[in-house]
Protein backbone atom coordinates (compact mmCIF):
# COMPACT_ATOMS: atom_id res chain seq x y z
CA UNK A 1 0.00 0.00 0.00
CA UNK A 2 3.13 2.41 0.78
CA UNK A 3 4.07 1.13 -2.98
CA UNK A 4 1.03 1.90 -4.59
CA UNK A 5 -0.01 4.71 -2.90
CA UNK A 6 3.15 6.34 -4.11
CA UNK A 7 2.51 6.20 -7.95
CA UNK A 8 -1.43 6.47 -7.02
CA UNK A 9 -0.48 9.91 -5.49
CA UNK A 10 1.35 10.82 -8.95
CA UNK A 11 -1.84 11.13 -10.47
CA UNK A 12 -0.87 9.89 -13.91
CA UNK A 13 1.83 12.74 -14.41
CA UNK A 14 4.86 14.34 -12.51
CA UNK A 15 3.35 13.91 -8.71
CA UNK A 16 5.80 13.63 -5.89
CA UNK A 17 8.98 15.34 -8.50
CA UNK A 18 6.81 18.33 -9.69
CA UNK A 19 4.85 18.80 -12.28
CA UNK A 20 6.20 18.97 -16.23
CA UNK A 21 4.28 19.93 -19.14
CA UNK A 22 5.31 17.37 -21.84
CA UNK A 23 5.52 13.39 -21.32
CA UNK A 24 2.59 13.36 -19.55
CA UNK A 25 -1.13 12.05 -20.56
CA UNK A 26 -2.91 15.41 -19.32
CA UNK A 27 -3.16 16.73 -22.60
CA UNK A 28 -1.00 18.64 -25.50
CA UNK A 29 -1.21 21.71 -23.81
CA UNK A 30 2.00 22.33 -22.08
CA UNK A 31 1.39 23.40 -18.40
CA UNK A 32 2.95 25.99 -16.19
CA UNK A 33 5.68 24.47 -14.92
CA UNK A 34 7.61 26.32 -11.68
CA UNK A 35 9.68 28.93 -11.84
CA UNK A 36 13.53 28.11 -13.10
CA UNK A 37 14.48 28.70 -9.24
CA UNK A 38 11.95 25.85 -8.05
CA UNK A 39 12.62 23.50 -11.11
CA UNK A 40 16.24 23.44 -10.34
CA UNK A 41 15.79 22.63 -6.85
CA UNK A 42 12.96 20.13 -7.67
CA UNK A 43 15.49 17.97 -10.53
CA UNK A 44 18.28 18.18 -7.83
CA UNK A 45 15.57 16.43 -5.22
CA UNK A 46 14.85 14.00 -7.80
CA UNK A 47 17.98 12.72 -8.91
CA UNK A 48 19.56 12.44 -5.58
CA UNK A 49 16.21 10.54 -4.72
CA UNK A 50 17.07 8.44 -7.70
CA UNK A 51 20.33 8.03 -6.78
CA UNK A 52 19.99 7.30 -2.78
CA UNK A 53 17.15 4.43 -3.90
CA UNK A 54 19.81 3.08 -6.44
CA UNK A 55 22.87 3.28 -4.05
CA UNK A 56 20.26 0.52 -1.89
CA UNK A 57 19.52 -1.34 -4.68
CA UNK A 58 23.14 -1.84 -5.57
CA UNK A 59 23.87 -2.25 -1.71
CA UNK A 60 21.52 -5.40 -1.68
CA UNK A 61 23.09 -6.89 -4.75
CA UNK A 62 26.41 -6.75 -3.48
CA UNK A 63 24.92 -8.16 -0.13
CA UNK A 64 23.58 -10.82 -2.03
CA UNK A 65 26.69 -11.68 -3.93
CA UNK A 66 28.67 -11.72 -1.11
CA UNK A 67 26.55 -13.88 1.64
CA UNK A 68 25.40 -16.12 -0.91
CA UNK A 69 21.97 -15.77 0.24
CA UNK A 70 18.65 -13.25 0.55
CA UNK A 71 18.80 -14.05 3.88
CA UNK A 72 18.87 -10.64 6.76
CA UNK A 73 20.00 -8.19 3.68
CA UNK A 74 18.34 -5.86 5.55
CA UNK A 75 21.66 -5.10 7.86
CA UNK A 76 23.20 -3.96 4.25
CA UNK A 77 21.32 -1.20 3.59
CA UNK A 78 19.38 0.15 6.70
CA UNK A 79 21.00 3.04 6.97
CA UNK A 80 20.61 4.25 3.24
CA UNK A 81 16.92 3.00 3.71
CA UNK A 82 16.04 4.83 6.74
CA UNK A 83 17.67 7.96 5.01
CA UNK A 84 16.19 8.17 1.79
CA UNK A 85 12.78 6.81 2.91
CA UNK A 86 12.08 9.42 5.38
CA UNK A 87 13.91 11.47 3.42
CA UNK A 88 10.05 11.66 0.95
CA UNK A 89 8.66 13.79 4.04
CA UNK A 90 9.82 16.74 2.07
CA UNK A 91 7.66 15.96 -0.56
CA UNK A 92 4.76 16.31 1.22
CA UNK A 93 3.68 20.19 0.08
CA UNK A 94 6.14 20.64 -3.08
CA UNK A 95 4.22 17.88 -4.92
CA UNK A 96 1.74 19.48 -6.90
CA UNK A 97 -1.04 16.44 -6.57
CA UNK A 98 -2.89 15.68 -3.43
CA UNK A 99 -1.66 16.47 -0.03
CA UNK A 100 -3.54 13.74 1.62
CA UNK A 101 -2.78 10.78 -0.71
CA UNK A 102 0.91 12.07 -0.63
CA UNK A 103 1.61 12.52 3.79
CA UNK A 104 -0.43 9.05 3.50
CA UNK A 105 1.83 7.01 1.74
CA UNK A 106 5.04 8.56 2.80
CA UNK A 107 3.71 8.21 6.38
CA UNK A 108 3.01 4.50 5.84
CA UNK A 109 6.32 4.08 4.23
CA UNK A 110 8.06 5.55 7.58
CA UNK A 111 5.27 4.30 9.78
CA UNK A 112 6.33 0.33 8.69
CA UNK A 113 10.36 1.50 8.49
CA UNK A 114 10.68 3.04 12.11
CA UNK A 115 7.51 1.99 13.69
CA UNK A 116 7.85 -1.66 12.80
CA UNK A 117 11.16 -3.30 11.17
CA UNK A 118 13.04 -0.79 13.25
CA UNK A 119 11.25 -0.95 16.47
CA UNK A 120 11.11 -4.90 16.61
CA UNK A 121 14.45 -6.37 15.78
CA UNK A 122 13.36 -9.98 15.73
CA UNK A 123 11.71 -9.03 12.31
CA UNK A 124 14.70 -7.67 10.77
CA UNK A 125 15.47 -11.11 9.87
CA UNK A 126 12.65 -11.82 8.66
CA UNK A 127 12.31 -12.45 4.39
CA UNK A 128 9.43 -10.58 4.37
CA UNK A 129 11.15 -7.17 4.97
CA UNK A 130 13.13 -7.80 1.54
CA UNK A 131 9.87 -8.71 -0.02
CA UNK A 132 9.08 -5.01 0.48
CA UNK A 133 12.82 -3.52 0.21
CA UNK A 134 12.84 -4.45 -3.38
CA UNK A 135 9.50 -3.74 -4.27
CA UNK A 136 10.12 -0.17 -2.90
CA UNK A 137 13.69 0.03 -4.37
CA UNK A 138 12.71 -0.99 -7.97
CA UNK A 139 8.91 1.34 -7.49
CA UNK A 140 11.00 4.41 -6.44
CA UNK A 141 14.18 4.19 -9.26
CA UNK A 142 11.66 4.12 -11.63
CA UNK A 143 9.11 7.20 -10.35
CA UNK A 144 12.13 9.58 -9.13
CA UNK A 145 13.76 9.13 -12.55
CA UNK A 146 10.29 9.68 -13.89
CA UNK A 147 10.41 12.52 -12.52
CA UNK A 148 13.42 14.08 -13.10
CA UNK A 149 12.94 14.12 -16.93
CA UNK A 150 9.69 15.20 -16.96
CA UNK A 151 10.90 18.02 -15.34
CA UNK A 152 13.57 18.19 -18.20
CA UNK A 153 11.06 17.62 -20.60
CA UNK A 154 12.39 14.57 -21.98
CA UNK A 155 10.58 11.61 -20.64
CA UNK A 156 11.74 8.38 -22.42
CA UNK A 157 8.93 6.05 -22.93
CA UNK A 158 10.57 3.14 -21.49
CA UNK A 159 10.70 4.86 -18.33
CA UNK A 160 6.69 6.15 -18.58
CA UNK A 161 5.92 2.47 -19.10
CA UNK A 162 7.94 0.90 -16.57
CA UNK A 163 6.15 3.38 -14.50
CA UNK A 164 2.89 2.45 -15.34
CA UNK A 165 3.25 -1.51 -15.98
CA UNK A 166 5.53 -2.52 -13.10
CA UNK A 167 3.60 -1.45 -10.24
CA UNK A 168 1.41 -4.57 -11.75
CA UNK A 169 3.28 -6.70 -10.04
CA UNK A 170 5.34 -4.95 -7.88
CA UNK A 171 2.59 -3.31 -5.76
CA UNK A 172 1.18 -6.71 -4.44
CA UNK A 173 4.52 -7.92 -3.70
CA UNK A 174 5.37 -4.42 -1.75
CA UNK A 175 2.15 -5.17 0.34
CA UNK A 176 2.72 -8.75 0.90
CA UNK A 177 5.82 -7.61 2.19
CA UNK A 178 4.46 -4.99 4.41
CA UNK A 179 1.58 -7.30 5.94
CA UNK A 180 3.67 -10.55 6.65
CA UNK A 181 6.50 -8.07 8.44
CA UNK A 182 3.78 -6.36 11.02
CA UNK A 183 2.26 -9.88 11.56
CA UNK A 184 6.00 -11.29 12.17
CA UNK A 185 6.29 -8.39 14.67
CA UNK A 186 2.55 -8.84 16.22
CA UNK A 187 4.10 -11.82 18.81
CA UNK A 188 7.01 -9.83 19.60
CA UNK A 189 5.07 -6.76 20.20
CA UNK A 190 2.73 -8.26 22.65
CA UNK A 191 5.27 -9.73 24.95
CA UNK A 192 6.94 -6.87 25.24
CA UNK A 193 3.71 -4.49 25.85
CA UNK A 194 5.70 -1.91 23.02
CA UNK A 195 4.18 1.56 22.57
CA UNK A 196 1.29 0.34 24.91
CA UNK A 197 0.29 2.01 27.99
CA UNK A 198 -2.74 0.41 30.18
CA UNK A 199 -5.12 1.56 32.76
CA UNK A 200 -4.64 2.69 35.31
CA UNK A 201 -2.90 5.66 34.71
CA UNK A 202 -2.96 9.76 35.94
CA UNK A 203 -4.06 10.54 32.15
CA UNK A 204 -6.53 7.92 32.58
CA UNK A 205 -5.93 6.60 28.40
CA UNK A 206 -4.70 3.57 27.39
CA UNK A 207 -3.50 2.37 23.94
CA UNK A 208 -2.57 -1.44 22.60
CA UNK A 209 -0.08 -0.96 20.11
CA UNK A 210 -0.92 -5.00 19.24
CA UNK A 211 -4.64 -3.67 18.59
CA UNK A 212 -3.37 -1.10 16.37
CA UNK A 213 -1.15 -3.09 13.93
CA UNK A 214 -3.78 -5.14 13.44
CA UNK A 215 -6.18 -2.34 13.10
CA UNK A 216 -3.62 -1.11 10.06
CA UNK A 217 -3.68 -4.87 8.53
CA UNK A 218 -7.21 -5.00 8.41
CA UNK A 219 -7.41 -1.15 6.45
CA UNK A 220 -5.73 -3.07 3.84
CA UNK A 221 -8.29 -4.85 2.75
CA UNK A 222 -10.33 -1.71 1.87
CA UNK A 223 -7.51 0.62 0.33
CA UNK A 224 -5.27 -1.66 -1.44
CA UNK A 225 -7.90 -2.26 -4.44
CA UNK A 226 -8.95 1.15 -4.47
CA UNK A 227 -5.50 2.39 -4.64
CA UNK A 228 -4.31 -0.66 -7.11
CA UNK A 229 -7.51 -0.14 -9.76
CA UNK A 230 -6.83 3.46 -9.29
CA UNK A 231 -3.06 2.72 -10.87
CA UNK A 232 -4.77 0.08 -13.69
CA UNK A 233 -7.36 3.14 -14.85
CA UNK A 234 -4.28 5.80 -14.82
CA UNK A 235 -2.38 3.14 -16.70
CA UNK A 236 -4.95 2.76 -19.06
CA UNK A 237 -5.41 6.61 -19.41
CA UNK A 238 -1.65 7.66 -19.77
CA UNK A 239 -0.26 4.51 -22.08
CA UNK A 240 -3.13 4.77 -24.76
CA UNK A 241 -3.22 8.97 -24.70
CA UNK A 242 0.84 8.38 -25.49
CA UNK A 243 0.16 6.42 -28.09
CA UNK A 244 -2.40 9.16 -29.62
CA UNK A 245 0.43 11.25 -29.38
CA UNK A 246 3.01 9.40 -30.98
CA UNK A 247 0.96 9.15 -34.20
CA UNK A 248 1.13 13.34 -34.45
CA UNK A 249 4.98 13.60 -33.54
CA UNK B 1 -44.31 36.24 -19.05
CA UNK B 2 -41.08 34.52 -19.58
CA UNK B 3 -39.68 31.31 -20.49
CA UNK B 4 -37.20 29.27 -19.14
CA UNK B 5 -35.31 26.35 -20.12
CA UNK B 6 -33.42 24.13 -17.93
CA UNK B 7 -30.18 22.63 -19.07
CA UNK B 8 -28.05 19.82 -17.29
CA UNK B 9 -24.91 21.83 -16.61
CA UNK B 10 -22.88 18.85 -17.52
CA UNK B 11 -24.14 17.31 -20.11
CA UNK B 12 -26.23 20.22 -21.57
CA UNK B 13 -29.46 18.51 -22.18
CA UNK B 14 -32.50 19.69 -21.93
CA UNK B 15 -34.21 19.03 -19.01
CA UNK B 16 -36.93 21.20 -18.84
CA UNK B 17 -38.84 24.19 -20.59
CA UNK B 18 -41.23 26.71 -18.79
CA UNK B 19 -43.44 28.99 -20.48
CA UNK B 20 -45.05 31.50 -19.03
CA UNK B 21 -43.08 31.89 -16.33
CA UNK B 22 -44.24 35.20 -14.00
CA UNK B 23 -41.17 37.64 -14.55
CA UNK B 24 -41.72 38.21 -10.52
CA UNK B 25 -41.16 34.48 -9.83
CA UNK B 26 -38.42 33.03 -7.60
CA UNK B 27 -35.44 30.45 -8.44
CA UNK B 28 -37.59 28.79 -5.37
CA UNK B 29 -40.81 28.97 -7.36
CA UNK B 30 -38.97 27.91 -10.59
CA UNK B 31 -37.22 24.83 -8.32
CA UNK B 32 -40.95 23.86 -7.90
CA UNK B 33 -41.70 24.23 -11.08
CA UNK B 34 -38.78 21.79 -11.89
CA UNK B 35 -39.60 19.25 -9.29
CA UNK B 36 -43.06 18.72 -10.88
CA UNK B 37 -41.37 17.36 -14.42
CA UNK B 38 -38.61 15.62 -12.41
CA UNK B 39 -40.00 14.60 -9.10
CA UNK B 40 -36.39 12.43 -7.72
CA UNK B 41 -35.24 16.35 -7.89
CA UNK B 42 -36.74 18.17 -5.34
CA UNK B 43 -35.96 21.49 -4.88
CA UNK B 44 -33.48 21.54 -1.89
CA UNK B 45 -31.23 19.35 -4.35
CA UNK B 46 -31.20 21.26 -6.90
CA UNK B 47 -28.62 24.25 -8.01
CA UNK B 48 -29.60 26.22 -10.26
CA UNK B 49 -26.87 28.90 -11.97
CA UNK B 50 -26.53 31.04 -15.26
CA UNK B 51 -23.46 29.67 -16.27
CA UNK B 52 -22.82 25.66 -16.11
CA UNK B 53 -19.96 26.29 -13.66
CA UNK B 54 -20.82 29.46 -11.77
CA UNK B 55 -22.45 29.77 -8.56
CA UNK B 56 -25.63 28.86 -7.53
CA UNK B 57 -28.50 30.95 -7.45
CA UNK B 58 -30.41 32.14 -4.24
CA UNK B 59 -34.01 30.86 -3.79
CA UNK B 60 -34.84 34.55 -3.05
CA UNK B 61 -33.60 35.64 -6.69
CA UNK B 62 -35.99 37.14 -8.96
CA UNK B 63 -36.12 36.19 -12.63
CA UNK B 64 -36.23 39.21 -14.00
CA UNK B 65 -33.78 40.90 -11.99
CA UNK B 66 -31.05 38.59 -13.36
CA UNK B 67 -28.93 39.19 -16.71
CA UNK B 68 -31.30 37.13 -19.19
CA UNK B 69 -33.28 37.31 -22.16
CA UNK B 70 -37.25 36.67 -22.72
CA UNK B 71 -35.61 33.01 -22.43
CA UNK B 72 -33.76 32.36 -19.03
CA UNK B 73 -31.06 29.76 -19.50
CA UNK B 74 -30.64 27.71 -16.35
CA UNK B 75 -27.90 25.25 -15.47
CA UNK B 76 -29.05 22.20 -12.97
CA UNK B 77 -26.76 20.59 -11.31
CA UNK B 78 -27.63 17.62 -8.86
CA UNK B 79 -26.69 17.91 -5.51
CA UNK B 80 -27.23 14.42 -3.95
CA UNK B 81 -29.45 13.53 -1.43
CA UNK B 82 -30.31 16.25 1.08
CA UNK B 83 -31.16 16.17 4.78
CA UNK B 84 -32.66 18.70 7.02
CA UNK B 85 -29.75 20.40 9.18
CA UNK B 86 -32.37 20.01 12.11
CA UNK B 87 -32.15 15.77 11.41
CA UNK B 88 -28.56 16.09 11.51
CA UNK B 89 -28.07 18.06 14.51
CA UNK B 90 -30.73 15.97 16.46
CA UNK B 91 -29.00 12.58 15.63
CA UNK B 92 -25.64 13.73 16.08
CA UNK B 93 -26.10 14.94 19.60
CA UNK B 94 -29.02 12.13 20.81
CA UNK B 95 -25.70 9.63 20.04
CA UNK B 96 -23.17 10.84 22.73
CA UNK B 97 -25.74 11.81 25.38
CA UNK B 98 -27.68 8.33 24.82
CA UNK B 99 -24.00 6.17 24.27
CA UNK B 100 -22.57 8.17 27.56
CA UNK B 101 -24.99 7.13 29.72
CA UNK B 102 -24.68 3.54 28.46
CA UNK B 103 -20.79 3.37 29.76
CA UNK B 104 -21.71 5.47 32.98
CA UNK B 105 -24.42 2.51 34.11
CA UNK B 106 -21.68 0.56 32.92
CA UNK B 107 -24.41 -1.55 30.94
CA UNK B 108 -22.73 -5.58 30.13
CA UNK B 109 -20.16 -6.08 27.60
CA UNK B 110 -18.30 -3.23 28.20
CA UNK B 111 -15.88 -3.38 31.16
CA UNK B 112 -15.50 -7.03 33.09
CA UNK B 113 -18.49 -8.76 34.32
CA UNK B 114 -18.09 -8.36 37.73
CA UNK B 115 -18.63 -4.63 37.09
CA UNK B 116 -22.18 -4.46 35.06
CA UNK B 117 -24.31 -1.95 36.76
CA UNK B 118 -22.20 -1.28 39.04
CA UNK B 119 -21.12 2.41 39.95
CA UNK B 120 -18.19 4.38 40.62
CA UNK B 121 -17.68 5.29 43.98
CA UNK B 122 -15.60 9.42 42.95
CA UNK B 123 -17.83 11.84 42.79
CA UNK B 124 -15.86 13.70 39.58
CA UNK B 125 -17.14 10.44 38.09
CA UNK B 126 -20.99 11.26 38.93
CA UNK B 127 -20.22 15.28 38.31
CA UNK B 128 -19.11 14.04 34.75
CA UNK B 129 -21.57 12.58 33.61
CA UNK B 130 -24.02 15.30 34.82
CA UNK B 131 -22.02 17.62 32.75
CA UNK B 132 -21.90 15.98 29.64
CA UNK B 133 -25.24 15.12 29.24
CA UNK B 134 -26.54 18.42 30.27
CA UNK B 135 -24.24 19.62 27.55
CA UNK B 136 -25.95 17.54 25.00
CA UNK B 137 -29.47 18.01 26.04
CA UNK B 138 -28.77 21.72 25.70
CA UNK B 139 -27.57 20.75 21.94
CA UNK B 140 -30.64 18.99 21.56
CA UNK B 141 -32.85 21.87 22.97
CA UNK B 142 -31.15 24.87 21.27
CA UNK B 143 -31.55 22.86 17.80
CA UNK B 144 -35.39 22.74 18.49
CA UNK B 145 -35.66 26.01 19.69
CA UNK B 146 -33.02 28.70 19.32
CA UNK B 147 -31.15 28.37 16.38
CA UNK B 148 -32.14 29.90 13.08
CA UNK B 149 -30.76 28.24 10.41
CA UNK B 150 -29.55 29.75 6.94
CA UNK B 151 -29.67 26.51 4.97
CA UNK B 152 -32.46 24.10 5.13
CA UNK B 153 -30.39 21.10 3.97
CA UNK B 154 -27.07 19.23 4.02
CA UNK B 155 -25.64 16.42 1.86
CA UNK B 156 -26.68 12.89 2.81
CA UNK B 157 -23.12 12.02 3.69
CA UNK B 158 -22.71 14.62 6.45
CA UNK B 159 -24.35 12.56 8.32
CA UNK B 160 -22.36 9.38 8.71
CA UNK B 161 -19.25 11.65 8.91
CA UNK B 162 -20.84 13.72 11.40
CA UNK B 163 -22.06 10.62 13.89
CA UNK B 164 -19.30 8.61 13.66
CA UNK B 165 -17.29 11.82 15.23
CA UNK B 166 -19.60 12.44 17.84
CA UNK B 167 -20.50 9.28 18.54
CA UNK B 168 -17.11 7.78 18.05
CA UNK B 169 -15.16 10.40 20.40
CA UNK B 170 -18.33 10.00 23.04
CA UNK B 171 -17.84 6.41 23.47
CA UNK B 172 -14.21 6.64 24.05
CA UNK B 173 -14.28 9.39 26.24
CA UNK B 174 -17.32 7.67 28.27
CA UNK B 175 -15.19 4.51 28.09
CA UNK B 176 -12.25 5.78 30.53
CA UNK B 177 -14.23 8.30 32.87
CA UNK B 178 -16.69 5.27 33.48
CA UNK B 179 -13.52 3.11 33.98
CA UNK B 180 -13.50 1.06 37.20
CA UNK B 181 -9.73 1.96 36.82
CA UNK B 182 -10.36 5.70 36.48
CA UNK B 183 -8.15 7.77 38.20
CA UNK B 184 -9.35 10.97 39.58
CA UNK B 185 -7.80 14.48 39.12
CA UNK B 186 -4.12 14.98 41.00
CA UNK B 187 -5.22 18.37 41.98
CA UNK B 188 -8.24 16.84 43.84
CA UNK B 189 -11.33 18.27 45.25
CA UNK B 190 -9.60 21.90 44.24
CA UNK B 191 -9.00 20.77 40.35
CA UNK B 192 -12.51 19.49 40.17
CA UNK B 193 -14.15 23.14 41.26
CA UNK B 194 -12.10 25.19 39.61
CA UNK B 195 -12.68 23.29 36.14
CA UNK B 196 -16.54 22.63 36.87
CA UNK B 197 -16.61 27.16 37.34
CA UNK B 198 -14.94 27.27 33.56
CA UNK B 199 -17.73 24.65 32.46
CA UNK B 200 -20.77 26.49 33.54
CA UNK B 201 -19.41 30.02 32.59
CA UNK B 202 -19.04 28.69 29.36
CA UNK B 203 -21.73 26.79 29.10
CA UNK B 204 -24.10 30.12 29.97
CA UNK B 205 -21.66 31.70 27.47
CA UNK B 206 -22.29 29.64 24.67
CA UNK B 207 -26.11 29.81 25.30
CA UNK B 208 -26.04 33.61 25.60
CA UNK B 209 -24.00 34.00 22.37
CA UNK B 210 -26.80 31.66 20.65
CA UNK B 211 -29.69 33.72 21.86
CA UNK B 212 -27.88 36.63 21.02
CA UNK B 213 -27.43 35.27 17.16
CA UNK B 214 -31.18 34.30 17.30
CA UNK B 215 -32.35 37.89 18.17
CA UNK B 216 -30.54 39.26 15.38
CA UNK B 217 -32.71 37.63 12.49
CA UNK B 218 -36.09 37.53 12.61
CA UNK B 219 -38.13 34.14 12.48
CA UNK B 220 -38.09 33.13 8.65
CA UNK B 221 -36.19 35.14 7.44
CA UNK B 222 -32.31 34.59 6.38
CA UNK B 223 -31.15 38.48 6.98
CA UNK B 224 -27.09 38.63 8.01
CA UNK B 225 -26.00 41.61 10.43
CA UNK B 226 -22.99 42.40 12.42
CA UNK B 227 -23.72 41.03 15.91
CA UNK B 228 -23.08 43.19 18.64
CA UNK B 229 -22.51 42.70 23.07
CA UNK B 230 -25.96 42.79 24.38
CA UNK B 231 -26.79 43.80 28.15
CA UNK B 232 -25.53 40.04 28.54
CA UNK B 233 -22.09 40.15 30.00
CA UNK B 234 -21.43 36.88 28.20
CA UNK B 235 -21.61 38.93 25.26
CA UNK B 236 -19.02 41.41 25.74
CA UNK B 237 -16.71 38.90 24.16
CA UNK B 238 -18.26 40.32 20.71
CA UNK B 239 -15.92 43.17 21.12
CA UNK B 240 -12.72 40.80 20.65
CA UNK B 241 -14.07 38.20 18.82
CA UNK B 242 -16.30 37.13 15.70
CA UNK B 243 -17.16 33.47 17.07
CA UNK B 244 -17.39 33.68 20.55
CA UNK B 245 -19.95 30.96 20.71
CA UNK B 246 -17.02 29.02 19.32
CA UNK B 247 -14.82 30.58 21.65
CA UNK B 248 -16.88 29.21 24.88
CA UNK B 249 -17.50 25.90 23.37
CA UNK B 250 -13.21 25.34 23.22
CA UNK B 251 -13.50 26.32 26.83
CA UNK B 252 -16.58 24.63 28.15
CA UNK B 253 -14.38 21.04 26.52
CA UNK B 254 -11.20 22.34 27.93
CA UNK B 255 -13.17 22.74 31.30
CA UNK B 256 -14.32 18.97 30.95
CA UNK B 257 -10.74 17.96 30.50
CA UNK B 258 -9.29 19.50 33.45
CA UNK B 259 -12.26 18.08 35.28
CA UNK B 260 -11.97 14.56 34.00
CA UNK B 261 -8.79 14.45 33.46
CA UNK B 262 -8.53 12.19 30.41
CA UNK B 263 -6.48 12.49 27.75
CA UNK B 264 -9.07 11.46 25.07
CA UNK B 265 -11.88 14.61 26.26
CA UNK B 266 -7.95 16.70 25.71
CA UNK B 267 -7.76 15.50 21.93
CA UNK B 268 -11.37 15.82 21.23
CA UNK B 269 -11.08 19.32 22.47
CA UNK B 270 -7.99 20.08 20.25
CA UNK B 271 -10.24 18.36 17.65
CA UNK B 272 -13.05 20.40 17.86
CA UNK B 273 -10.85 23.82 18.23
CA UNK B 274 -9.13 23.32 14.79
CA UNK B 275 -12.32 22.39 13.04
CA UNK B 276 -14.37 25.20 15.06
CA UNK B 277 -11.05 28.08 13.76
CA UNK B 278 -11.57 26.74 10.40
CA UNK B 279 -15.39 27.55 10.61
CA UNK B 280 -14.61 31.08 12.51
CA UNK B 281 -11.74 32.03 10.32
CA UNK B 282 -14.85 31.51 7.59
CA UNK B 283 -17.39 33.10 8.92
CA UNK B 284 -14.65 36.29 10.05
CA UNK B 285 -13.56 36.22 6.31
CA UNK B 286 -17.31 36.58 5.07
CA UNK B 287 -18.21 39.23 7.64
CA UNK B 288 -14.80 41.36 6.64
CA UNK B 289 -16.37 40.70 2.88
CA UNK B 290 -19.98 41.74 3.32
CA UNK B 291 -19.72 44.52 5.98
CA UNK B 292 -17.16 47.17 5.28
CA UNK B 293 -17.50 48.56 8.65
CA UNK B 294 -16.83 45.44 10.64
CA UNK B 295 -15.07 46.06 14.00
CA UNK B 296 -11.07 46.10 13.16
CA UNK B 297 -10.31 44.37 16.83
CA UNK B 298 -12.00 41.19 16.70
CA UNK B 299 -10.25 38.47 15.77
CA UNK B 300 -12.01 35.14 14.45
CA UNK B 301 -12.19 32.63 17.80
CA UNK B 302 -9.39 33.82 20.19
CA UNK B 303 -8.90 36.98 21.56
CA UNK B 304 -5.96 38.96 20.01
CA UNK B 305 -4.39 35.90 18.49
CA UNK B 306 -6.26 33.62 16.74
Amino acid sequence: MAAAAATAAAKGNGGGGGRAGAGDASGTRKKKGPGPLATAYLVIYNVVMTAGWLVIAVGLVRAYLAKGSYHSLYYSIEKPLKFFQTGALLEVGIVPSSVVLTSFQVMSRVFLIWAVTHSVKEVQTEDSVLLFVIAWTITEIIRYSFYTFSLLNHLPYLIKWARYTLFIVLYPMGVSGELLTIYAALPFVRQAGLYSISLPNKYNFSFDYYAFLILIMISYIPLFPQLYFHMIHQRRKVLSHTEEHKKFE
Amino acid sequence: GKHVEILDAKTREKLCFLDKVEPHATIAEIKNLFTKTHPQWYPARQSLRLDPKGKSLKDEDVLQKLPVGTTATLYFRDLGAQISWVTVFLTEYAGPLFIYLLFYFRVPFIYGHKYDFTSSRHTVVHLACICHSFHYVKRLLETLFVHRFSHGTMPLRNIFKNCTYYWGFAAWMAYYINHPLYTPPTYGAQQVKLALAIFVICQLGNFSIHMALRDLRPAGSKTRKIPYPTKNPFTWLFLLVSCPNYTYEVGSWIGFAIMTQCLPVALFSLVGFTQMTIWAKGKHRSYLKEFRDYPPLRMPIIPFLL
